[in-house]
């Protein structure tokens, strides 16, 4: 309609610069292979020095069993290591689950109600002074044995950095931003679900993938106090016989377990992303 | 007061737009009283061009902010279209000096993102952001996020988003002050384009004497301690207004009188305007 006048001012000229040429293609492969290759490498090494260390140093098993020998056990007694990485792994979840859900509650309110924040604020960061893990044992005390104890200190070691992180999210937002939204008319659901939301997504994910790491060590604290299951169970009582293979076979099996839960939490992030980050797609 | 309204000119038989009378704006801070408009009155008419200038922190932000109704005067009345603003209100569109975009919405999106919140129809609104987006040149961009565009070409969507909902009112805060000079100019040329096209009510906050002069019917020129409206001058330019006037005699003559009056007030000297100079100074 009236592009005919814009030209004329020049400022049409700016635009075609502003997008950037694609990336030279050769690069891109050789950053990609080195960023995979390194630190593979890296770790090829390690584990053959190990490997090697062992062999040539005769040094026993129970000291230190080779990486063959661990892989070796996996490999045979997968059932066993499987069985016990079930309990494990769903404990981890549901705290890491129950954890998130609480943290991101608990920041809402603290984001929306300022007698919440000054009464909640200073506890959570006192909280967060305690050595939490020595509480565990009152966990037992309180809730018994079974899985529910161990899954809420998980949730209460995991949930701290969701809150810190996801409060920090929703206060992130321009303010600017929020002043158009109130000219706007927006009601706070429509602030809250279109601008604070997705605004604070990158901080809740980043809380989210340390506390879905300290939800697994949680319920490993509450299996090495007690259980009869799980791989802090296998761990504990493979170690008291001494038999350091299947400790460090179970050792192996959670890094599994827990590469497997921290790359859900990453995936969530990329779905995320898809939808809500500043790059196109 | 009413001496003040019909004292104006520029009202046409239906009266004022926006008609600010006598407002006042003190905040309450720890350290005590701080007046940041002493009193201010103002009329637009519609369809009329008015700026706010002054220099940083005089109160002409604060003023426009509570035309907009997001800050309420702690005295005098804001009135538009007759009815005291109380709330904000949707028959104003607003524009910051910062975009203020969404980042992770493209351009379309983000010029639509008024039209989400009023809870209208998307579809026959989509033309319409097509239509903004191609008047100010960004057609190509519109799938373009913010991240990949200029700040002269974000501040563009910004005036489409302003425009979307067709508001009476378009209220402007520095728009271009974070802007480099060169694109600044073509800015202030774009949106008197714009302004053809689309007959807004503005009033435009700057503190750049030159882009008051360019782009207004009125100047209001803002200062004095504590702040007043010193001077109201009427622009005698043609419009359509093009580049080439900022190049006349007359055109050096009117910032110069902008320029004087500025000074003048923050100099401390007595100001020119008629109402309400010595209101607030014993506040502070």
């Amino acid at each position: 309609m009236a592009a005919s006048g814009f030209p004329s001012t020049g400022m049409g000229t700016e635009t075609g610069a502003i997008i950037a040429g694609p990336q030279p293609a050769k690069d891109a492969g050789l950053t990609r292979l080195r960023s995979t290759g390194l630190p593979l490498g890296l770790a090829a090494i390690v584990l053959a020095v190990w490997q090697l260390a062992v062999t040539l140093g005769h040094i026993p098993p129970v000291i230190l069993p080779s990486p063959l020998s661990i892989a070796k056990y996996i490999y045979e007694r997968y059932d066993i290591l499987l069985m016990h990485a079930v309990p494990t792994t769903l404990e981890s979840a549901a705290g890491f689950a129950i954890a998130t859900l609480l943290g991101i509650g608990l920041a809402i309110i603290i984001t929306y109600s300022d007698i919440a924040r000054e009464a909640l604020y200073p506890n959570l960061v006192f909280f967060q002074l305690i050595p939490k893990i020595a509480l565990a044992p009152l966990f037992i005390i309180w809730l018994g044995i079974g899985s529910q104890s161990r899954i809420a200190f998980a949730v209460f070691i995991a949930f701290f950095p969701v809150v810190i992180s996801t409060a920090a999210g929703f206060a992130s937002v321009d303010k600017s931003m929020l002043r158009l939204c109130r000219a706007l008319t927006a009601n706070e659901w429509q602030i809250f679900s279109s601008v604070r939301f997705p605004a604070a997504l990158p901080y809740i994910f980043s809380g989210m993938k340390i506390a879905i790491t300290l939800a697994i060590i949680g319920v490993i604290i509450g299996e090495f106090i007690t259980a009869q299951a799980g791989l802090g169970y296998l761990i504990i009582f493979a170690t008291a016989r001494a038999d350091t293979e299947i400790s460090m076979a179970a050792i192996v099996v959670l890094c599994i377990c827990g590469l497997l839960l921290y790359g859900l939490v990453a995936l969530a992030e990329s779905i995320a992303n898809r939808f809500y980050s500043a790059e196109n797609p | 007061m009413l001496a003040v309204q019909t004292a104006r000119d520029a009202t046409p038989a239906l009266g004022p737009l926006v008609s600010v009378t006598d407002v006042q704006k003190t905040y309450f801070a720890r350290q005590g009283a701080v007046q940041a408009v002493a009193s201010a009155s103002i009329d637009v008419a519609r369809g009329e061009f008015v700026s706010l200038l002054g220099p940083s922190g005089c109160g002409k932000s604060t003023l426009l902010m509570m035309i907009a109704g997001l800050e309420r005067p702690t005295g005098g009345s804001i009135l538009l279209g007759g009815t005291e603003v109380r709330e904000p209100r949707r028959e104003i569109g607003i524009i910051f000096q910062d975009a203020t975009l969404l980042p992770w919405k493209s351009a379309l999106d983000n010029v639509l993102f008024p039209i989400r919140i009023l809870k209208l129809p998307i579809e026959p609104y989509r033309r319409r952001a097509r239509e903004l987006l191609a008047m100010v040149g960004l057609s190509d961009f519109e799938n373009k996020k913010p991240s990949q565009l200029s700040g002269g070409m974000r501040q563009r969507v910004a005036i489409c988003r302003a425009l979307i909902h067709d508001p009476d009112i378009l209220l402007m805060d520095e728009p271009f002050s974070a802007l480099d000079a060169i694109t600044r100019d073509q800015m202030n040329v774009a949106l008197s384009e714009i302004l053809e096209t689309y007959k807004k009510t503005v009033i435009f906050v700057t503190h750049s004497i030159r882009e008051a002069a360019f782009l207004s019917d009125r100047v209001l020129v803002m200062g004095g301690r504590p702040s007043t409206i010193v001077l109201d001058m009427k622009m005698p330019f043609e419009r359509p207004r093009r580049f080439e006037i900022e190049e006349t005699p007359e055109f050096t003559a009117v910032c110069r009188k902008l320029r004087l009056t500025i000074e003048e007030a923050h100099s401390g000297a007595p100001a020119h305007s008629p109402s309400a100079q010595s209101r607030g100074a014993r506040i502070e």
